[in-house]
């Protein structure tokens, strides 16, 4: 019985590791590539063991003659303002698919999930054109928009399963205690569904802190690229310095990564609120 | 502590209809009971009373004021759901001083943030703070107040849900089945807790319940519903000795009220198996003789006696099953002698009787007895509307 058990928990620890190994592996990449010069890289003298002295030189010379700092700062405004706009829509839609009986509430839902079955690419140039008449382009606003128009929708559905999910005799309670209509949202229903609004602030957030297509035709002034269009721009016509592309691609993917974490407790505290004493 | 009166209300949703005309006056401080099987319309009609579902036809008056369309908050209640209802993400403490929260909470109160701010210092007010403790206190929740909803058992929750509705003193309270969740000791002690809270608060209930115990126990009226028609409306006694029709009869009382066809002939009761019984001196009985009726007798009239102790009204009967409870004895029987039965012979519902008998007397499935109704209170049933028949005592006794 123990030799079976002891195999067992190998078995599951060998592919839980195999998992983290898989999943790690690029972030691994990023860090040896980050840490080379472009001669070793493409001279075949690569250490496998990342150089972490190296790595200082590696971002200061990527960064240099770049506003790295700036074009992360738009990225920040774009997702920020993103997952903000999203939610706020994305709530009340939410609520009201959930608690609500109106005409035509099928067909708003139906329309919803078709936003999501259309291509970005077929919308750019319709979308450019409006954004021409209203001058939103060359503009950050103009790029949370266009997130928002994809990212929210998919809020919408999370948000709604999760409040569906809470009993209509919560809030009838709530209303016989006198809580007034339009507090229903932020006294009941929004404590309740923390853990899902989190999980859609992270895929709103990673809308639009990743997104190229829009950043790339919208955005032209080079201090308001976004930087998705910032990275992008370092392939150039002749040479691709990688090892430059690896430790900007490191500076752009830290900070969403420091937001889920910080998103990510908030999930988890969620899911488990109650269970302890206090 | 209002004066509930239904006027010809009725529900319908689309085209199906499950409140029917409903008319019923309840005096001040009662602790009214709406009791009836699944789905008869009894949580309808306390969502109606709470103004959590719209009153499709006739108005619903609290002293006289028709309250039709009203907000809950406005109609001064209380309302305790079969679910409790506790608002999961608040503390015991916040959930029972919810409805004071709500009563000191400006608009810009309910903002995000703003709300968990002004939530913490309305909880450490003196003055709210010491009616929580005197709630909890009363409801034995002290050493809970900090713990969240998840992390207390079953009649723990029920008392905070208890907890919520005292703490602001409305002038009714409403009850959605609150114990049906609980276990047969705590449902008791429970019981006997609501009970007791009605006289101290001395404010009008109104219970919902499918258990005829509760009805009976708790309730200083009881309504009685049936696919949305209101059977009867009356005491707790009213109804057990005089029940309205035979769904009443049936439905009340456990074991429920036996009924025996038999025909009505003068003063005596004939039964098909050709034993006639005499109706006592003083005793009721229909005011149109010589008829078919269902006799209903309560299962406490009905004594028993050996085989062999053949008197004028006794009936021969046979026993089906004997349930031994320890006080009592649940003896369900068939009248005849087993031997005038034939083996084919199936054991309907509606011809097997019921007797409660002291524990003491042992009876063995298949033998035969004698049965002694007392037919000094027995109710007297249409055979085909299974209404009550109207009774009169006749001139000579009277």
């Amino acid at each position: 019985m123990t030799l079976r058990k002891t195999l067992s928990s190998a078995v599951r620890g060998f592919g839980i590791s195999l998992l983290v190994v898989v999943a790690g592996f690029p972030v691994y990449w990023l860090f040896t590539t980050a840490t080379h010069t472009t001669a070793e890289l493409f001279g075949g003298q690569v250490q496998w063991l990342p150089d972490l002295r190296r790595f200082l030189t590696s971002f200061t010379s990527a960064t240099s003659g770049v506003p790295m700092l700036r074009w992360l700062s738009n990225s920040a405004v774009v997702a920020f303002g993103t997952t903000f706009l999203s939610l706020i829509i994305a709530i009340l839609a939410a609520y009201a698919l959930s608690r609500y009986r109106f005409r035509g509430k099928g067909v708003f839902g139906f329309a919803l999930f078709a936003t999501q079955m259309l291509p970005e690419a077929l919308l750019v140039v319709p979308l450019y054109s409006i954004f021409l008449t209203f001058g939103l382009l060359d503009n950050l606003t103009g790029l949370v928009l266009s997130d928002t128009a994809f990212a929210m929708p998919v809020a919408v559905w999370i948000l709604k399963s999760a409040m569906d999910g809470v009993s209509l005799e919560i809030e009838e309670s709530a209303r016989v205690d006198g809580c007034p209509r339009y507090a229903m949202l932020t006294q009941i229903m929004l404590p309740l569904i923390a853990p899902s609004i989190a999980a859609a602030a992270v895929i709103t957030f990673f809308e639009g802190w990743n997104e190229y297509l829009f950043a790339n035709t919208f955005i032209t002034d080079e201090q308001k690229w976004p930087a998705s269009k910032g990275l992008a721009s370092f392939i150039g016509e002749f040479v691709t310095p990688l090892n430059h592309v690896m430790a900007a691609a490191l500076m752009f993917t830290l900070p969403a990564i420091v937001f889920f974490l910080f998103v990510q407790r908030r999930i988890v505290s969620g899911l488990t609120a109650g269970s302890v004493k206090g | 502590m209002p004066r509930i009166r239904f006027n010809g209300i009725t529900k319908t949703y689309g085209d199906h209809e499950v409140i029917k005309t409903f008319s019923a006056d309840v005096p001040d401080n009662e602790f009214l009971v709406l009791l009836g099987p699944s789905g008869c319309g009894k949580s309808t009609m306390l969502r109606m009373i709470a103004g959590l579902t719209d009153i499709t036809a006739g108005e619903l008056e609290f002293d006289g004021t028709v309250v039709n369309g009203t907000e809950p908050k406005e109609r001064d209640i209380a309302f305790v759901f079969q679910s409790y209802a506790l608002y999961p993400h608040l503390t015991v403490r916040a959930n029972i001083a919810f409805p004071l929260l709500m009563s000191r909470f400006k608009p810009y109160h309910h903002l995000p943030v703003v709300n968990t701010l002004m939530r913490r210092r309305v909880l450490r007010d003196p003055d709210v703070d010491a009616q929580v403790r005197r709630v909890a206190a009363m409801m034995e929740l002290t050493d809970y107040l900090d713990r969240r909803p998840r992390t207390l058992s079953g009649g723990q929750r029920q008392r905070v849900a208890v907890g919520r509705a005292l703490i602001r003193e409305p002038s009714m309270y409403l009850l959605d089945e609150p114990l049906s969740n609980l276990d047969a000791i705590l449902r008791s002690q429970m019981r006997a807790e609501i009970s007791d809270l009605h006289h101290r608060v001395g404010k009008s209930f109104v219970y919902v319940t499918h258990d005829q115990v509760e009805a009976m126990t708790m309730g200083t009226r009881i309504i009685v519903l049936n696919e949305g028609v209101i059977q009867q409306y009356g005491t707790p006694k009213e109804i057990y000795d005089s029940p309205a029709n035979t769904f009443v009869a049936r439905f009340i009382g456990s074991p429920p009220m036996n009924l025996i066809r038999c025909r009505l002939d003068g003063r005596s009761l004939r039964f098909p198996d050709g034993v006639t019984l005499k109706l006592p001196e003083g005793c009721a009985s229909p005011s149109a003789p010589d008829r078919d009726v269902l006799l209903g007798v309560r299962a406490e009239k009905i004594s028993v006696a050996p085989s062999d102790a053949v008197a004028s009204d006794t009936m021969p009967a046979h026993i089906i099953v004997s349930e031994y409870l320890g006080a009592e004895t649940v003896v369900a029987f068939k009248l005849g002698r087993r031997a005038d039965q034939t083996e084919q012979d199936t054991v309907a519902k509606h011809d097997l009787q019921q007797a409660r008998i002291p524990g003491e007397l042992h009876l063995t499935p298949g033998a035969d007895f004698t049965v002694r109704l007392d037919l000094t209170n027995v109710s007297f049933f249409d055979v085909d509307s299974g209404e009550r028949l109207p009774v009169a005592v006749p001139e000579a006794t009277r």
